[in-house]
């Protein structure tokens, strides 16, 4: 599919949220789509952010496809959050690139199919820059590498305005991973940046910095965007 | 995606701009997503609808389609009360892309104002929005 993006050069900043609360950014992403819905001239927001860890599950659910209990993740401190996204259940923590784009969809003329095909497409350019070789996947979207998954995307729709995003595995435990059926697929398993240098025997620490400024770079393509970036919301 | 002037705009229906269709049927009207809005959204792999009895306001999210990873709210572009949903979406949501404005209907309200339609866009306002 050929990814058809207005013409017209939109603009948007690029805020760093840093480590945050996964139901916090949640709320605060929900405050930034009303006041869109409010004031539709309002710029389009991109947030970074690193989640502490925590299950969520896709607007249909995915509870079912936890493989351990309700207790052992209590005892580990980690929450299972139903949200309004599509896509199944899965995992944030520290150590993944979440980018959440506030964008107004309707007024960019970007349609929803292109929009996440175009969040895939910044996940594969970034890979590409730390030269691996990752792919979509017709079981399931998002971004692979093999039979493992790196990257994930699942967005919601309100007023035209897109809120959720994707998130990329660069260097997190993938334990907790573990302890889910990502995206409701059977013997599927998950990778990371780092994995997969590893198993190319390439030693070099990657930067969350150096991440932002690729899906800056990126998204700036791919939605011909101007991104201002700002590191204070 | 299609072109506008491809898309597929019946002139018995009206248009929100929200992009569902309204059609009256005698004393009620039928609600579905248009052509435009099956083809922004992809292929739909599920459609979450209200229950026979409820009642919106103009404007009220109603439900939901989710395609390719995408969760969006639909609206009901008039105010009443839920009289029949289409529960053959439950089995088959890709009607709403095959047929949207035939089998893939979503929902039939009774309005709580007969006004309300007349207030929506015939398919020259919309398709004028569209290019606006």
């Amino acid at each position: 599919m050929s990814v058809r993006i207005n013409q017209k050069k939109r603009s948007a900043v690029f805020i760093d949220l840093k480590t945050f609360e996964y139901k916090r950014a949640l709320d605060f992403q929900l405050k930034v789509v009303q006041s869109k819905i409010d004031k539709p001239l309002t710029e389009d927001k991109i947030f970074f952010v690193e989640h502490p860890c925590v299950f969520t599950l896709g607007k249909r659910g995915g509870k079912e496809n936890l493989s351990v209990s309700q207790d052992f993740l209590m005892s580990k401190n980690i929450e299972v959050i139903q949200t309004e996204r599509g896509g199944n259940i899965t995992c944030h923590c520290s150590g993944q690139a979440v980018l959440y784009p506030i964008v107004d969809l309707e007024r960019s003329k970007i349609s929803v199919k292109d929009f996440v095909h175009g969040l895939e497409e910044i996940m594969l350019r970034t890979a590409k820059d730390f030269h691996i070789d990752a792919d979509r996947d017709i079981r399931n979207h998002g971004l692979w590498v093999g039979n493992a998954k790196i990257g994930s995307v699942g967005i919601s729709i309100k007023k035209g305005i897109s809120f959720h995003g994707l998130a990329m595995n660069i260097n997190p435990d993938l334990e907790p991973f573990s302890w889910i059926i990502p995206c409701g697929i059977k013997n599927i398993s998950m990778t990371s940046v780092k994995k997969e240098l590893t198993a190319q025997n390439i030693k070099k620490d990657i930067s969350m910095n150096q991440i932002k400024d690729a899906y800056i770079k990126h998204f700036s393509k791919v939605f011909n965007y101007s991104i201002i970036k700002k590191n204070e919301t | 995606m299609k072109e506008i002037d491809d898309l597929n705009l019946p002139d018995n229906v009206k248009y929100s701009k929200d992009h569902e269709w309204a059609k009256q049927e005698g004393a009620i009207v039928s609600i579905g997503i248009n052509d435009y809005a099956q083809d922004q959204l992809g292929e739909i792999v599920f459609v979450e609808l209200p229950e026979v009895g409820d009642t919106f306001e103009e404007g009220d999210e109603f439900g939901s389609v989710e395609s390719v990873k995408a969760v969006s709210e639909i609206y009901l572009p008039i105010g009443g009360e839920i009289v029949e949903i289409n529960d053959a979406l439950e089995d088959a949501p890709e009607l709403v892309n095959d047929s949207c404005y035939d089998k893939g209907w979503l929902v039939k309200v009774k309005p709580e104002d007969d006004s309300q339609i007349g207030d929506l866009m015939n398919k020259a306002a919309y398709l004028a929005m569209l290019k606006g």
